[in-house]
């Protein structure tokens, strides 16, 4: 063999084992699986939420119940997606529940057939399941092309967090409308003593979340008859309200914030109000939390035309490529059950149910104010959510990074919110039509 | 020759038939359920010529690089002759500075995302005592490379040196004796006579340092995911976003295969200067 071709098939073989090493880390097969009667093990692929960390102690039991062995993977949110997308790809049998987010990939998922249609196993649910009991909004949001999709498992929805204390201090009304929300940050900037205003969504992917609610506010929904709106002027002035509260009010490095660093900040005492997911609750009022005395909730403020809350919920979904449905969906049911959704209120987890939602077991563990008005703006959002987070559609991931990116660059002062404004018309009209 | 048949399989399997799937998928269109429509011709990588956002991912990436690999080289050389003269704890030293190089690049980087905060991290606690005013690192687009730069610079440097120091150790007294003789002072012995002989060491640090910093992904990915507005969007972390975010897995395959070319160009330029030096010599 020549000199040359030892050496190039060397060099070969030396990559190929850095390589090998590298695909150890690929989704493997599922060693367990198989028998559903009596047992079994299924594998739950679960994202870093409220809902999670409630939930993950409470296994256990079920296992001990079910006999079902129960072995649960969590990720932050994004390593969460990319982990579930990648065994639903390859069509894997090593994941057979996963949460997901209807709101955002239902479309998507569905189309692709990434969902275990679920309709059939409801119908036969036994009768203390009470499978008709899921608030109507919350289950409408797990439907996709006429089948149910996913269990609703939460509520939530942005809330306006603000410190009592410095309210009162200055004199100041909790803002009922986004126009006195930006007078109430103006003057804690300008008499709170270093005090930052207001904490809120910067990080791109994440604006649309918060975002929503000044955008419907001026009484717009995302898209009409497949069309994006933002052509529409209050489109603008939905935009510049928002970008003034991030460039003007909100912390220094706002345009990577998101709810971790914003639950952060408001924890530690620097910010007077943060505008975010009803679920940080437990994370501005927890142990780690400076605050906890004088924390207030308020229904987060209406745009000129409207109050819009955007109101959204986490489902669990079942993998088509599962090869344990039945335990798969045993673990589903347990999980969504009236009891276990009532035990994992304690873990503020704002129910999906009706019959649990007005418990007198939950409504009374609401003691301190805080919690009052939480539970409150809550049951507004429930009520009158905008179920519609971002414009929906096959492209969704996609549309909201482009809602995101030029808000995002509004709120860095590069262009003005009319530019931003058409940017983002400009950038959904594709993707809409990609559909 | 059947001795090497095992390894020989195991690369194909590994590495031969992912890079062949990448270009088939580069030249399809497959949809996110699966299914492939079929040969496309070059019409990715035409829509990837048109995107502006390439083109910025490129600039990010070849800033990265030129910024990481010339401070790195020059700091190392610098850690690394001090590291090279003995003194008493020497080894300790050199173990001490190992750690960054050795610890996950994520754990690096989740790190320093609480230095950079601006309210609460350590970064801006440290220029307020010195009265500088506060930055933000990570929040704007002309600071954030610079931001990231800084994280590998102070991740890599002492590998670097570390490279370095057992270079200038191994190299022979001789020509410098020599130099000495002949009237040259420091200076010149550094310049003329102990670079040229270390040439070779540092040639191969700088080469393995060039792979990674084209390849730039962990840091970014954790830190600003190539945020704020696409300002760190290194090609690595839009092949990503293309294929995970927006999931278009052909788009992705073709960003990545240019990646790949890009990888080669660079280390191969590398390799082809190495060996025009050393048939120099």
């Amino acid at each position: 063999m020549k000199k040359t071709t030892r050496k190039s098939l060397a060099i070969l073989t030396g990559l190929g084992m850095v390589l090998s090493i590298a695909a150890c880390g690929s989704p493997s097969d599922n060693a367990g699986g198989g028998d559903a009667e009596g047992g079994g093990t299924i594998t739950v692929v679960l994202s870093n939420h409220p809902w999670q960390r409630a939930l993950e102690p409470l296994i256990p039991e079920f296992e001990k119940e079910s006999g079902i062995e129960v072995k649960v993977q969590t990720f932050a949110e994004q390593q969460a997606r990319d982990k579930i997308l990648l065994n639903l790809q390859s069509k894997s049998n090593a994941m057979d529940v996963y949460m997901t987010l209807p709101s955002r990939e239902g479309p998507q998922f569905s189309s692709s057939g990434y969902y275990e249609e679920l309709d059939d196993y409801l119908e036969s649910a036994p009768e203390d399941y009470k499978a008709t009991d899921f608030s109507p909004g919350a289950m409408d949001g797990m439907q996709a092309d006429g089948a149910t999709i996913a269990l609703p498992i939460n509520v939530e929805g942005p809330v306006l967090y603000y410190r009592k204390d410095v309210f009162d201090e200055l004199g100041l009304k909790v803002p009922g409308t986004m126009e006195e929300l930006i007078e109430v940050s103006k003057t804690i900037k300008e008499q709170g003593d270093g005090m930052i205003p207001i904490t809120l969504r910067g990080a791109s992917a994440a604006i649309p979340f918060t975002f929503g609610p000044f955008f419907h506010g001026e009484g717009l929904s995302w898209t009409t008859d497949g069309k994006a709106n933002f052509d529409d002027p209050a489109a603008a002035t939905a935009i510049d309200e928002y970008a003034t509260l991030a460039r003007d009010c909100g912390p220094p490095g706002v345009i990577n914030y998101s709810f971790t660093e914003s639950s952060n900040l408001f924890a530690q005492g620097k910010v007077a109000m943060e505008l975010e997911s009803s679920n940080e609750l437990n994370s501005v009022i927890g142990e780690s939390s400076t605050v906890v005395d004088q924390v207030g909730v308020a229904p987060i403020p209406a745009g000129s035309v409207e109050a819009a809350p955007t109101a959204l919920s986490w489902g669990i979904g079942m993998s088509p490529f599962s090869e344990s449905k039945d335990a798969a969906w045993e673990f589903m049911q347990w999980a969504t059950s009236p009891e276990i959704q009532l035990a994992l209120t304690e873990g503020e987890i704002a129910p999906p149910r009706d019959s649990v939602a007005a418990d007198p077991e939950y409504t009374d563990t609401f003691d301190t104010d805080a919690k009052k008005e939480w539970g409150e703006a809550v049951a507004d959002i429930q009520a009158n959510g905008f179920v519609e987070v971002g414009p929906v559609g096959a492209e969704a991931p996609a549309m909201r990074k482009v809602i995101g990116d030029a808000i995002g660059k509004a709120i860095l002062g590069e262009i003005t919110a009319e530019q931003a404004a058409a940017e983002i018309q400009e950038g959904l009209t594709p993707l809409l039509d990609t559909k | 020759m059947p001795l090497i048949w095992p390894a020989l399989i195991v690369t194909i399997l590994l590495v031969v038939l992912p890079v062949l799937y990448t270009i088939w998928l580069s030249l399809s269109d497959r949809k996110i359920d699966g299914s492939n429509s079929g040969f496309v011709g070059l019409a990715n990588f035409q829509t990837m010529f048109a995107e502006p956002e390439f083109w910025n991912s490129i600039r990010v990436t070849l800033f990265l690089f030129v910024l990481c690999l010339v401070v790195e080289t020059v700091g190392g050389l610098a850690l690394g002759y001090l590291l090279s003269i003995d003194v008493p704890g020497r080894a300790i030293f050199q173990g001490l500075m190992l750690i960054p190089a050795i610890t996950a690049s994520v754990a690096v980087a989740l790190v320093w995302l609480l230095i950079y905060d601006p309210t609460l991290g350590a970064a801006n606690q440290l220029l307020e005592a010195i009265g500088i005013d506060p930055v933000v690192w990570l929040g704007s687009r002309e600071m954030a490379p610079w931001s990231i730069a800084i994280v590998d610079i102070w991740q890599w440097t002492p590998f670097m040196a570390l490279i370095i120091a057992a270079g200038i150790r191994s190299l022979p007294s001789e020509p410098f004796e020599a130099a000495v003789i002949d009237g040259a002072g420091s200076i010149k012995k550094a310049l003329f006579v102990g670079l040229p002989l270390l040439y070779p060491v540092l040639t191969v640090a700088m080469l393995l340092r060039t792979v990674d910093l084209v390849r730039f992904f962990d840091t970014v990915y954790i830190m600003t995911q190539g945020g704020p507005v696409n300002a760190t969007n290194t090609l690595n972390v839009y092949g990503y976003t293309a294929a995970f975010i927006d999931q278009d897995p052909s788009y992705a395959a073709a960003l990545q295969l240019s990646l790949f070319f890009l990888v080669i160009i660079v280390a191969g330029a590398f390799t082809w200067l190495r060996g025009k030096q050393s048939n120099a010599e």
